[in-house]
């Protein structure tokens, strides 16, 4: 091991991925450069961009990828780098931290125990009986915890009382929940998707459109929109969107849900979330040949309807919801020869029309609003890998900076003819508690010793 | 209602720009007493401005809303003010150096004065929008709130480090009763470090809740951009202690820097800067 680390050590490569001033470096740079991706637009077409920022500009954009900041060849290379520089740094520290986890605190001399950050030290004339030091040990115990002894230590007995040795390892889980959430992403980066769908009352869809590919990705099963909800509060801000959802395996019904923002369905590990809504006009006319019977249509907006019989097809051109208090509509009409017109109707009046050498009568009989939902659909395994590296950032940043190594230790031994009791502590954080806890225990000592 | 929250809230403001002015004078002047004042003025600004927050909230179950009172500028400049006025309290009892209260009322203060005084800030209770109806936005904003109120005390701290350092030669005066850079050193690592503990949760509750909104726990969003831009600045300055020379006096110019991040994470984000967390602006 330490043969090895030496050879790294020596290497200039290795030297400089390793260097804490590497890491200061690229932090600055990550928090400099990912300013220019939140001033600029991003994901906007490049046209946007030469019309905005002018062609000089443009270029630098372009060049640079600023349209897509977080995706560019320099920022990736930046991340790469400084998850490189964050392995490295690891695993040069890896030794050290084994050494010093290794190492046997109770190897100290007495020469060393009187150089301690905190030391404390009584000298007794005579000996001390048996009681006596019974009874420094158990002061000491009682705020030093649980210690370890070893005999003849330069002549003496000396105590350990040790806490907190593993949190040397914090380290390590705070640097690598870095690069867990990193993993994670890239999980879900090539083993997930993400889509938009737009979704009318009352249909169904077996497959949706990846948002970056434009790919059509098939489900598996199918998902219906029953219905769509929208409401208000009394000053008008909207309240709550709601579509009833109901998740069908062939013809079965196989799950169903009310999705609203925040709260969306998931179905094998597809999740399915309240994102927008569209309303549509949609009315209902009733045409009719001449004197034959009437017959109703439904024309939605943005779809042609047929009338099969006369082979005649409806469009809906314009709605208002309300002329003169009715509503009205621009009908588009078209037959096989390719002729086609437009009428206005408003509810209630009914209108008359020619294709060809035959007359049609036509009314306007219902408008309604007809609602598409909005849903976002996502399929991403490597979420949980991100909130586990989260996990251990937190618990991991916590251990760095506030589990300390303590170390206590008491010897009490003969030199030059006198008794020597000498108390020494070392921590490697929160000194301020740990002075408190060293006085507490000298006081503690102190009247056990002068009590005697 | 004669004690309504907005009453609470604005009277608040007024006894904070009060006690900020006495922590002044304290230190400018060095009277022991007006130290002693300007603590209790704060504590009891403090009191109001709890009673005021938590009347807030039962206000909006008795207008039908019911929400906890953290839904929009407004609310969360009066929170900010809030949480650094906690933070600097709890720091006050443990330290107990009241020249601190100087530096890091006046924040507190400020935020309460911008929230009351500007017209442009909507501060009546308004009904929730569904895309901040959920159970994270209590998390998500208590913890993002508790860094941005560490770092102010932190920027605080800078700043009376610069000071220090600049003349270092007084040991009398009004830089004498400044605490000893080692010790400003200590306290603005502390700080930094509980900051940026709360600052980490606050991403990530904000990643758990938008993976909850909009099925993607990061979307390179502005807002999210500027708090992990924030994010880089404070790691910088954790991990500058550990190149030597770096100490000190840098890490007050990057406490200094980080702040100005974090108010533009706050502010500039939501007025300059397009994006999904708009709903911060009103």
């Amino acid at each position: 091991m330490k043969a090895s680390s030496s050879i790294y050590q020596d290497n200039p490569i290795w030297r400089f991925f390793s260097s804490v001033r590497l890491a200061v470096f690229l932090l600055i740079t990550l928090a400099i450069t990912s300013i220019a991706g939140t001033l600029i637009p991003q994901g906007e077409s490049l046209q946007f961009y030469l019309e905005t920022y002018g062609p000089n500009f443009f270029r630098i954009i372009k060049v640079l990828h600023l349209n897509d900041t977080y995706h560019s060849w320099w920022y990736l290379i930046l991340l790469g780098l400084f998850s490189a520089n964050l392995i490295v740094c690891t695993l040069r520290r890896l030794p050290f931290t084994l050494r010093l986890f290794r190492r046997d605190n109770l190897s100290v001399d007495y020469e060393r125990l009187l150089r301690m950050p905190f030391k404390k030290d009584w000298e007794i004339k005579g000996e001390l009986d048996n009681d006596s030091i019974q009874s420094i040990i158990s002061a000491f115990k009682d705020i030093a915890g649980k210690f370890h002894e070893r005999i003849d230590v330069d002549g003496g007995r000396l105590f350990l009382a040790e806490r907190g040795k593993w949190s040397y390892w914090g380290i390590y889980g705070l640097h690598s929940s870095i690069m867990i959430i990193f993993f994670g992403a890239l999980v879900g980066l090539f083993m997930g998707f993400k889509g938009n769908v737009m979704l009318p009352e009352g249909e169904t869809i077996d497959h949706i459109v990846n948002r970056q590919t434009g790919e059509q990705i098939p489900l598996g099963f199918s998902v219906r929109c029953d219905r769509f909800n929208i409401s208000f509060y009394d000053n008008g801000a909207p309240k709550e969107y709601r579509s009833d959802l109901t998740v069908l395996n062939g013809n079965n019904e196989v799950a169903r849900k009310s999705i609203v923002v925040n709260d969306p369905l998931v179905y094998r590990g597809i999740t399915f979330y309240q994102a927008s809504y569209r309303a549509i006009p949609e009315v209902a006319v009733q045409v009719a040949k001449s004197d034959s019977p009437r017959r109703s249509l439904i024309i939605s907006a943005f779809q042609k309807a047929l009338w099969p019989e006369e082979q005649l097809t409806f469009g809906l051109m314009q709605y208002l919801p309300s002329v003169h208090g009715s509503p009205a509509a621009q009908i588009w009409i078209g037959d096989q020869e390719g002729r086609a017109g437009a009428l206005w109707l408003l509810k209630g009046n009914e209108k008359q029309f020619k294709k060809g050498e035959k007359l049609y009568r036509i009314s306007l009989t219902n408008a309604n609003q007809r609602y598409l939902t909005g849903l976002q659909v996502k399929k991403d395994p490597g979420v949980w890998i991100v909130w586990l590296g989260c996990a251990v950032l937190i618990v991991g940043f916590s251990v760095v900076f506030w589990v300390p190594h303590r170390r206590i230790w008491l010897w009490i031994g003969r030199r030059k003819g006198k008794t020597i009791v000498i108390l020494s502590g070392q921590i490697n954080k929160n000194k301020l508690q740990f002075e408190k806890d060293i006085r507490k225990i000298e006081d503690a000592l102190d009247s056990s010793l002068g009590a005697r | 209602m004669t004690f309504s929250s907005s009453y609470l809230l604005s009277l608040t403001t007024f006894i904070y720009l009060g006690a900020a002015a006495l922590y002044l004078i304290h230190w400018i002047f060095r009277v022991q007493k007006v130290g002693l004042l300007a603590t209790l003025v704060t504590a009891g600004g403090f009191v109001i401005q709890t009673t005021g927050i938590i009347l807030r909230w039962i206000e909006s179950y008795q207008l039908g809303y019911g929400h906890a009172p953290l839904s929009n500028l407004y609310e969360s400049l009066v929170f900010f003010s809030w949480v650094t006025v906690l933070v600097y309290l709890i720091m006050e009892w443990q330290v107990k150096r009241r020249v601190i209260g100087a530096f890091a009322t006046p924040f507190a203060s400020l935020a309460m004065a911008y929230a009351s005084f500007n017209s442009n800030i909507e501060d009546k209770i308004q009904p929730l929008i569904p895309a901040l109806k959920s159970n994270w936005l209590i998390a998500h904003v208590v913890t993002c709130f508790l860094g941005y109120a560490s770092f102010a005390v932190a920027c605080g701290l800078g700043i009376m480090y610069l000071f220090k350092n600049r003349f270092s030669g007084e040991s009398k005066g009004i830089i004498g009763v400044i605490p000893d850079c080692k010790v400003l050193d200590e306290l603005m690592h502390q700080t930094i470090i509980f900051g940026f503990l709360w600052l980490t949760l606050g991403i990530i509750t904000g990643a758990v809740w938008a993976n909850d909104a909009w099925g993607t726990y990061w979307s390179w969003d502005p807002k999210e951009t500027w708090s992990l831009i924030t994010w880089f600045v404070y790691a910088t300055a954790l991990h500058a202690r550990f190149v030597r020379g770096w100490a000190g006096r840098r890490i007050a110019y990057i406490s200094i820097v980080g702040f100005i991040s974090v108010m533009f994470t706050y502010f500039g984000v939501n007025f300059l800067l397009a994006g999904l967390h708009s709903y911060g602006s009103q």
